[in-house]
C-alpha cells in the first residue's frame, strides 16, 4: 500500500525543530500551482463568488484576505472540495478537480476551530488522515513522531483535544494537516482564536513551515497585517471578486483601490477629497505639488508614514489624540476637516489641540467615483 | 392460500403415522389451579400420546389476545374461561359449539349456562361462589344470619364481617335475597327499586357503624380475615389458599340476611374449557381437541383439579371419591353452588358492574340518598350500552376522500413539473439514502396501525361487528351525547380535567427538577454524585410497578400514607372518594415519576452555562437572587422549551398512572382523555368505534397545541433576531 | 452563615431523597415480608425472601428455569430493541441534522405527530401486519415493533445531539480523505457516543416495560417478556402482591444499574432538541 505523492516530492528534515528559526530555510519550492477560473458560487438568492479567476505559483503562500463576508472563505471551501462551484474550474496542477470530492484533491487544511476530533487523542488526530488511506503502522509511527518533533507536540501525544490549551490545539490542527503531506495545505483563519502573543509567534511559526515543507498553501484571514507578513502572493477579495493580487509588498505599495488602500496598513490610510487641477491638487485650502495628469475630482490617499513634519509642509494636522509606540508616535486628526493620522518620530509628542504643519511624501490618487487608483 | 396450505400439512400429517401436532391450550390459572392443570394434561397426554402446549396469560390480555389470535389462526385449540363471558366470545365468533358426546356425570345445573341459542359450548370444569368464611376462634356457632352475625361482639379493632361491600359481584348475593337483580333475564338494568335501596341502605349501616370495615378491596378482606381482626368473611373458594396455615376457619354457605329470610343468593360462575372457533380444523384434531375438554372436565382430570387445586369441580362422578366426599370446604361451596345463581351470559351483565360499583361508592363514601345514587348508576349503564348510531352510506365519504386522494396527487404532478422542485428533490436524493430505511419502519409499523386506528372512528358496534356511521361518533363525543355538555362524562369536561392535570404536573416537574438541579449545581456540594443516582432512581423503575405501588400507599386501611398521618395524629384520608384528593394522588405519583427528567435536562443545560458570565455578573456586583434571574433563567429557558413540549405531550396522555392509581375514581371524575378512551374501547363494551374517536380528537387537540407553541416560539425568535440584527446595525454605525 | 446555608442545601435534597426513595423501599418491604403491608415505615419486620426464591427459581414441568429464560428472553428483546432503533433512527437523524430535501419538516411533524398518538387503537392493526408478516410469536417481530416505536424519539434525540457536533469535524475529516460515510461513522457517530447511549437506554426501556403488546404477540411461556410474567401475579380475584414486588424488585435492577452506569452521559446527553418541529 503506498501513498499518494504528489511529483516532487521530498522526504522531511527530519527532527527539523529545535528552535524556530533553527530550521533550513532552504527547501524548494514543491506542490502544485493552482489556477482557479471564473468560479461562481451562489446560495439560494445571494452570489458570493462572482467569478474569481486566480494562480498560485507551486511552492507559493497566498493570502486571501478581506473583509468578512467577502467570500474568501467560500474560496477556501471550494478549494477544499466541501463546496462545489456553480461555475468556473480548479485545477490543482493540471488535474481539474473541480468536481472531485475533497479526499481525493490530496490536501489538508486547518480549520477556524481547529476541528479536532474529540473522541481520539492527539496521536490519532495526526494519524487520522493517513489509516484512512491505510498506511502502513510503521509510517504512521514515522511520521506522527516526525510531526510531533516539528511541532513540539512529544509530551502531548496521549491527552485528548480536551485537555489542551488553545496553542496546542492549534499546534495539533496543523500537525494534523501536516502529517499527512499534501500538496496543497489549506488555512482558514487558523489564528483568529488565539490570543496576540501566541498569533505573532504561530504566525513566525507558519511561515518557517512554510519554507520548510515547500508545499503550496492557501491561507484566508481577515487580518491583514497577518497577510501581509506571510503572504507571497497577497489576494485582497471584496463583495465576492478579487480586488487586486499580486506580491504582497506590490499591493502594499500600489494598491489598485481606494478599498485596497483603506484595507491594509495599520493605522489605516487616510483619505481626504481632492481636486486635481492645472495648478496642482487642490485639498481644501490646500494646493498640493500634483504627482498625476488626471484633472477632475479625486480621493487622496495617505498612510501614517506618507507625511512627515515640515513646519512648511502644506497641511495642517488638528491634533485630538496622540498614541504613544515609543519608537514612533501616532498623531490622529483632522485635516481640512477630515479625519488623519500620521506618524511621527518616537520623540515627537504633540499634545491634543496642538496644530503641527504636514508635508506629503508618497500620495495615493483614487478616482472619486470608482475608486480606482489613478496612475500617473 | 394459508388456511389450504395448513389443512393441507394436517392431511399429510393424519396420512403419516408421525406425532400429531400439539394441541394449544390457554388459560389464566395461577398458583395450585395452574399445577393442577398441568397435572391433568400431563396424564391426557401419557393416556392419549396427544401433546399438549400450554400457556399461561396474563388476566389482564385474555380477552385482547384471544380476540386477536384466534380470527388469524394463531389462537389457542382450547381455552379456559368463566362462562359469564360466553356470549361475548360467540358474538365474537371466536368459540365453537362443542359437538362430541356429553357424559352423564356433567349433565346438570352446571351445563345450563354453558348454553346459548340451543347450542352447547364448552364443557364445566369448576363451579365459583362466594361463601362465608368464618374464624373458629371468633365465631364458634354458626350465625344464623348476616344481621346476627355482625351484632356479635368480637373485642376492639376486630370487625365481625369483612367483604367488598362497593363490589356488585358480592353485593348481588344480598340483592338476590331480597328480591332483586342486576340485569333482568331481557338485558335491562335492574340495579334499583325497593331490594336494592334495603340492600344499600343496610351496607351503609354496618359500613357507618364500623361492622364493615369500608372501601374493603379483596386484598384488604384476606389481610384482615387472615389476621384474624375479622370474624368472618364473604368471599369465594379463592381465599383459602392465602390463609395462613395456624388460622383456625371454616365455610358455611351463606345465610340469610335477617333470621328466617331467603339465603343469600351469590353469583355462580362456571369455569369452563371452550373449544376456539377454528373452521380449518381437521375432523381428527376436532376429536382431539373434543377429548382433552373431556378429559380436562371429567374423571381423573376432574380427580387431579379437586385434589391437588382444591377446585369445586363440576363432574359429579368426582364427588363420588372418598377423599372429596370427607372435604368440608369443597363440599360446602359443592352445596352453595347449588343455591347460587348462574351469572347471566350477557355481555351486558358485565356493564353493570361499574354502575352498580359507583352507586355503592356513592353511597357508602359519599353518605348520598339510595335512591339518588341508584337513579344515576342506572343513567350510567343506559350511557354505556346504548345502541351504536345508524348505519350510513359511505360512498359519500368515498367519493370525498377519492377527490381528496386525487387532489394530492394532482397538486404533486403539479409540483414536480417544476424545474426547481424537480432539482431540489434531485439534491434531495442523497438524504433520501439515509432515511429511507427510518421512513419506511416507521411507517409501517407505527403510522399505518395509527392511520387504520384513526379510520376505525368512522366506524361503531361492539367488539367485531362494526359498521359505517361516519362523522357520528364524533358528534356524540362534541355534544355530549345530547346530554349536559358540563355533566358527568361530557368530553369537555374531561378534557378540563386533561388540561388541569397536565399544567400542574408540568408545572410542578419544572419546579422540583428545576430547583433540585439547581442545589445540585452548586459547585462545592459533597455527595453530589450520590444525590443525583438517588434522585435519578424514580425514573429508572418501570412506571406500572411504581404506579401500583403508589396505589398502594394511598390505600384507606393498609396505605402507608395514611399511616404516616396517624402516626402524626392526623385523620386518615380516604383518597379515593373525593375528587381533589384522588386528582392529588395521581399528580404526587406523576410527579414523582416525571421530576428527574426536569431535573437531567436541567442539569445539562446548567453545566453548558459558562462559569464566566457568572464571573462577569459578580463582578458587577449582581447577587445571588439576581444571577439567577438575569442568567440562570434566560438561558434555561431555551433549553428546557422543547423538554417542556414533550414533557406536556407525554403527560397528556400519561395513561398508567390515571389508569392504575386512581382508576378514575371517584366516579370516573379523575379520569383524563386517554384513559376515558381506554374506558371506552374496554370496559365499557368495546366501543372501539368511539374510543378511536376520542383518539383522533386528542391528535388533533395536541397536534393543535404544538403548533401553537411553535408558532409562540418562532415569534419569539424572530423578535430577537430582530433586536440583534438592530444592535449590530446600531454598532455598526457608531 | 455559609455553613447554615449549606446545613440547609443538604436538608431540601434529603428530604426529596426520601421522597423519591420511599416508594422504591416500599416495593422492597412488600417483596421481602409478602404476608403484611408495609406500614408508615417500610421495612420488613420478618423478612422472607420466600416470594422471591418461588418468583425467581419458577420452573416449569421440564425443571427448566423459567424465569431465567424470560428473564433472558426480556435482555434479549430489550438490547436488540435499543440496537435496532438505534440502527434505524442514526442516519435518519444524521440526514435530519446535516441535509435539506425535500419533505424534511412533513418528516419532522409526523414524527412528533406519532408522539401525540395515543396507541390504544393500534394494537389490533399492529396484530394483523406481525402476522402478514409472519412474526407473531416472535421475539424479532416484537421487537421490531418496539424498536420502530422508540425510534420517533430517538431521532428527535439524536438529530438534537447531532446539531451540537461541529460539522468542522465531519469536513475536517473529509480533507484528510474520508468519504461522506467514513465522515459520519468514524467521527460523527463517535464523538456522539453520550447521546447514543442514553437514546439506547430509552429504546432499552421501552422494550423492557411495555406489557400490552407483549402479551397479546407472544404465545410461548418460555420467551415472555418480564412485565407479562409479573402481569400474571395479578389475576381476577387474587393479586399476588408480595410475587408482584418481588419480581419487579428484579425488573428494576438492569434498569437502575444501566442508569447508574449511564448517569454522566445522562446529564448533556439527552438532549431533547430539535422537537421544535
Amino acid at each position: 500500500m503506498t501513498i499518494p505523492r504528489a511529483p516532487g516530492e521530498r522526504a522531511l528534515d527530519l527532527g527539523a525543530r529545535s528552535g524556530i528559526l533553527a530550521a533550513p530555510v532552504t527547501a524548494k519550492p514543491t506542490g502544485n500551482g493552482l489556477t482557479l477560473a471564473g468560479v461562481r458560487k451562489r446560495f439560494g438568492e445571494t452570489t458570493v463568488l462572482k467569478g474569481i479567476d486566480l494562480r498560485a505559483e507551486p511552492g507559493e503562500l497566498v493570502v486571501l484576505v478581506g473583509p468578512s463576508g467577502c467570500g474568501k472563505s467560500t474560496l477556501l471551501r471550494c478549494l477544499a472540495g466541501l463546496e462545489t462551484p456553480d461555475e468556473g474550474g480548479i485545477h490543482i496542477g493540471d488535474r481539474d478537480v473541480t468536481r472531485l470530492p475533497p479526499k481525493e484533491r490530496d490536501i489538508a487544511m486547518v480549520f477556524q476551530s481547529y476541528a479536532l476530533y474529540p473522541h481520539l487523542t492527539v496521536r490519532h488526530n495526526l494519524s487520522f488522515g493517513l489509516e484512512l488511506r491505510k498506511a502502513p503502522a510503521d509510517l504512521i509511527r514515522q511520521r506522527v513522531d516526525e510531526v510531533a518533533g516539528m511541532l513540539g507536540l512529544e509530551k502531548l501525544l496521549d491527552r485528548y483535544p480536551r485537555e489542551l490549551s488553545g496553542g496546542q490545539r492549534q499546534r495539533v490542527a496543523m500537525g494534523r494537516a501536516i502529517a499527512r503531506r499534501p500538496t496543497l495545505f489549506l488555512f482558514d483563519e487558523p489564528l483568529s482564536n488565539l490570543d496576540a502573543a501566541l498569533r505573532t509567534e504561530v504566525r513566525v511559526e507558519i511561515k518557517r513551515l512554510h519554507h520548510q515543507l515547500g508545499t503550496t498553501m492557501v491561507y484566508v484571514t481577515h487580518d491583514q497585517e497577518e497577510a501581509m507578513t506571510l503572504a507571497d502572493r497577497l489576494v485582497i477579495l471584496n463583495g465576492g471578486l478579487v480586488e487586486q493580487q499580486g506580491p504582497a509588498i506590490d499591493v502594499y505599495r500600489e494598491p489598485a483601490t481606494r478599498f485596497v488602500g483603506a484595507f491594509l496598513g495599520s493605522p489605516a490610510m487616510s483619505f481626504l477629497p481632492a481636486e486635481a487641477t492645472e495648478t496642482g491638487l487642490v485639498v481644501g485650502d490646500a494646493t498640493l505639488e500634483s504627482p498625476t495628469h488626471h484633472r477632475g475630482p479625486c480621493t487622496l490617499g495617505m498612510r501614517t508614514h506618507d507625511v512627515v513634519v515640515d513646519a512648511e509642509g502644506p497641511l495642517e494636522l488638528e491634533v485630538r489624540v496622540v498614541e504613544t509606540l515609543g519608537h514612533a508616535t501616532h498623531a490622529h486628526g483632522l485635516v481640512e476637516g477630515q479625519p488623519f493620522v500620521a506618524r511621527l518620530q518616537g520623540h515627537e509628542r504633540p499634545a491634543p489641540g496642538d496644530r503641527i504643519r504636514l508635508r506629503p511624501v508618497y500620495m495615493h490618487l483614487f478616482d472619486a467615483e470608482s475608486g480606482a487608483r489613478i496612475v500617473r | 392460500m394459508k388456511r389450504a396450505l395448513t389443512a393441507l400439512a394436517l392431511v399429510l400429517a393424519g396420512a403419516l403415522p408421525a406425532r400429531a401436532e400439539p394441541l394449544r391450550l390457554w388459560h389464566a390459572y395461577g398458583g395450585a389451579e395452574e399445577v393442577a392443570l398441568r397435572e391433568a394434561v400431563r396424564a391426557f397426554e401419557r393416556e392419549t400420546g396427544q401433546e399438549v402446549d400450554l400457556l399461561a396469560v396474563a388476566f389482564g390480555a385474555y380477552l385482547a389476545k384471544l380476540e386477536s389470535a384466534i380470527p388469524t389462526g394463531r389462537g389457542p385449540d382450547v381455552f379456559i374461561d368463566a362462562h359469564e363471558r360466553l356470549t361475548t366470545y360467540v358474538d365474537a365468533h371466536l368459540v365453537a359449539p362443542y359437538g362430541g358426546e356429553v357424559p352423564a356425570s356433567l349433565e346438570g345445573e352446571p351445563l345450563i349456562p354453558l348454553r346459548t341459542e340451543g347450542r352447547l359450548y364448552g364443557l364445566p370444569l369448576s363451579l365459583k361462589c362466594a361463601a362465608l368464611y368464618l374464624n373458629d376462634d371468633l365465631v364458634p356457632e354458626d350465625p344464623g344470619s348476616l344481621d346476627a352475625l355482625v351484632a356479635t361482639p368480637v373485642g376492639e379493632d376486630r370487625f365481625p364481617l369483612v367483604m367488598e361491600a362497593e363490589n356488585g359481584y358480592y353485593v348481588a348475593a344480598i340483592l338476590h335475597a331480597l328480591g332483586g337483580e342486576l340485569l333482568t333475564p331481557t338485558g335491562e338494568y335492574d340495579f334499583q327499586g325497593p331490594a336494592a335501596e334495603t340492600t344499600l341502605t343496610w351496607l351503609a349501616e354496618q359500613v357507618g357503624a364500623g361492622r364493615i370495615p369500608d372501601e374493603a378491596t379483596g386484598e384488604l378482606v384476606q389481610r384482615l380475615f387472615a389476621s384474624g381482626r375479622a370474624a368472618a368473611a364473604i368471599s369465594g373458594p379463592w381465599l383459602a389458599p392465602d390463609l395462613p396455615e395456624d388460622l383456625r376457619w371454616r365455610v358455611i354457605p351463606l345465610p340469610p340476611l335477617t333470621a328466617g329470610g331467603r339465603p343469600l343468593e351469590p353469583y355462580l360462575t362456571v369455569e369452563a374449557v371452550f373449544a376456539a372457533a377454528d373452521e380449518a380444523r381437521s375432523p381428527e384434531r376436532v376429536a382431539a381437541t373434543e377429548a382433552l375438554m373431556r378429559y380436562l372436565a371429567t374423571g381423573r382430570g376432574a380427580r387431579i383439579r379437586a385434589e391437588t387445586a382444591r377446585q369445586v369441580v363440576a363432574d359429579a362422578a368426582a364427588w363420588t371419591s372418598p377423599a372429596l366426599a370427607d372435604d368440608t370446604f369443597l363440599r360446602t361451596f359443592r352445596a352453595a353452588a347449588d343455591t347460587a345463581r348462574p351469572m347471566p351470559t350477557d355481555p351486558r351483565m358485565r356493564m353493570t358492574f361499574v354502575p352498580a360499583q359507583r352507586a355503592l361508592r356513592r353511597v357508602l363514601r359519599g353518605g348520598e340518598a339510595p335512591a339518588d345514587a341508584l337513579a344515576a348508576s342506572a343513567r350510567t349503564f343506559a350511557d354505556d350500552t346504548r345502541p351504536p348510531p345508524a348505519e350510513r352510506d359511505p360512498t359519500l365519504a368515498l367519493v370525498v376522500f377519492g377527490l381528496l386522494l386525487l387532489l394530492l396527487v394532482g397538486y404533486w404532478v403539479h409540483r414536480v413539473r417544476d424545474p426547481a422542485v424537480r432539482v431540489a428533490l434531485l439534491d434531495s436524493l442523497p438524504a433520501y439514502r439515509w432515511v429511507a430505511h427510518a421512513f419506511f419502519a416507521v411507517f409501517a409499523l407505527v403510522i399505518l396501525p395509527l392511520l387504520v386506528g384513526a379510520a376505525v372512528s368512522l366506524f361503531a358496534g361492539r367488539g367485531r361487528d362494526l359498521h359505517y356511521v361516519g362523522l357520528a361518533n364524533y358528534a356524540d363525543i362534541l355534544t355530549a351525547r345530547g346530554g349536559d355538555l358540563l355533566g358527568d362524562r361530557s368530553f369537555y369536561v374531561v378534557l378540563g380535567v386533561t388540561v388541569l392535570w397536565t399544567v400542574l404536573n408540568v408545572a410542578l416537574h419544572l419546579l422540583v427538577g428545576v430547583f433540585l438541579a439547581l442545589l445540585l449545581n452548586r459547585p462545592k456540594l459533597r455527595l453530589r454524585g450520590v444525590y443525583r443516582v438517588l434522585l435519578i432512581l424514580p425514573w429508572a423503575v418501570p412506571s406500572y410497578v411504581t404506579a401500583l405501588a403508589w396505589k398502594g400507599m394511598f390505600h384507606r386501611q393498609l396505605g402507608a400514607i395514611n399511616a404516616i398521618l396517624e402516626a402524626l395524629g392526623a385523620e386518615p384520608v380516604s383518597w379515593f372518594a373525593h375528587f381533589g384528593t384522588a386528582f392529588a394522588a395521581n399528580l404526587a405519583t406523576n410527579v414523582w415519576l416525571g421530576f428527574p427528567f426536569m431535573m437531567v435536562v436541567t442539569l445539562g443545560a446548567l453545566s453548558s452555562i459558562p462559569d464566566s458570565l457568572y464571573e462577569a455578573a459578580q463582578v458587577d456586583g449582581a447577587t445571588r437572587g439576581q444571577r439567577f434571574r438575569r442568567i440562570t433563567f434566560p438561558l434555561l429557558v431555551p433549553a428546557l422549551a422543547p423538554a417542556v413540549v414533550m414533557g406536556a405531550v407525554w403527560t397528556f396522555n400519561m395513561f398508567n398512572v390515571v389508569f392504575l392509581v386512581s382508576g378514575g375514581e371517584p366516579g370516573g371524575s379523575t379520569e383524563i382523555l386517554v384513559s376515558e378512551a381506554y374506558r371506552w374501547a374496554f370496559t365499557r363494551g368495546q366501543l372501539y368505534g368511539y374510543a378511536a374517536a376520542y383518539a383522533v380528537l386528542i391528535f388533533g387537540i395536541l397536534a393543535l397545541w404544538t403548533r401553537a407553541t411553535v408558532w409562540i416560539g418562532g415569534r419569539k425568535e424572530r423578535r430577537v433576531r430582530r433586536a440583534r440584527d438592530a444592535a449590530a446595525k446600531e454598532l455598526a454605525t457608531s | 452563615m455559609k455553613r447554615l446555608a449549606a446545613i440547609g442545601v443538604h436538608a431540601a435534597i434529603l428530604l426529596a431523597v426520601a421522597f423519591a426513595l420511599y416508594p422504591v423501599l416500599w416495593v422492597v418491604s412488600l417483596a421481602l415480608s409478602p404476608h403484611e403491608s408495609p406500614g408508615a415505615i417500610p421495612w420488613p419486620t420478618e423478612p422472607s425472601l420466600d416470594a422471591m426464591r418461588e418468583v425467581v427459581l419458577r420452573t416449569d414441568d421440564e425443571g427448566r428455569y423459567l424465569f431465567l429464560m424470560q428473564t433472558g428472553a426480556s435482555l434479549l428483546v430489550a438490547f436488540s430493541t435499543a440496537l435496532v432503533a438505534i440502527l434505524i433512527a442514526t442516519p435518519a437523524a444524521y440526514a435530519l441534522s446535516r441535509f435539506r430535501f425535500v419533505g424534511k419538516d412533513a418528516s419532522q411533524q409526523a414524527l412528533l405527530a406519532t408522539q401525540m398518538f395515543p396507541g390504544v387503537a393500534a394494537a389490533i392493526p399492529l396484530y394483523l401486519i406481525l402476522d402478514a408478516l409472519g412474526l407473531i410469536d416472535h421475539l424479532g417481530g416484537l421487537t421490531l415493533v418496539y424498536a420502530t416505536t422508540a425510534v420517533p424519539f430517538a431521532i428527535f434525540q439524536l438529530k438534537g445531539a447531532f446539531d451540537t457536533i461541529p460539522r468542522d469535524l465531519e469536513e475536517a475529516a473529509m480533507v484528510d480523505g474520508a468519504t461522506p460515510f467514513e465522515a459520519f461513522r468514524k467521527v460523527v457517530l463517535p464523538a456522539a457516543r453520550p447521546a447514543l447511549a442514553v437514546t439506547a437506554l430509552f429504546a432499552f426501556m421501552t422494550a423492557w416495560n411495555e406489557f400490552i403488546l407483549a402479551a397479546t404477540f407472544l404465545s410461548r411461556e418460555e420467551i415472555f417478556t418480564l412485565p407479562v410474567v409479573l402481569q400474571r401475579y395479578v389475576g381476577e380475584h387474587r393479586a399476588q402482591w408480595g410475587h408482584f414486588a418481588a419480581g419487579a424488585i428484579v425488573v428494576s435492577v438492569p434498569v437502575m444499574a444501566l442508569f447508574y452506569w449511564l448517569q454522566r452521559h445522562l446529564v448533556g446527553g439527552l438532549t431533547a432538541g430539535g422537537v421544535k418541529g
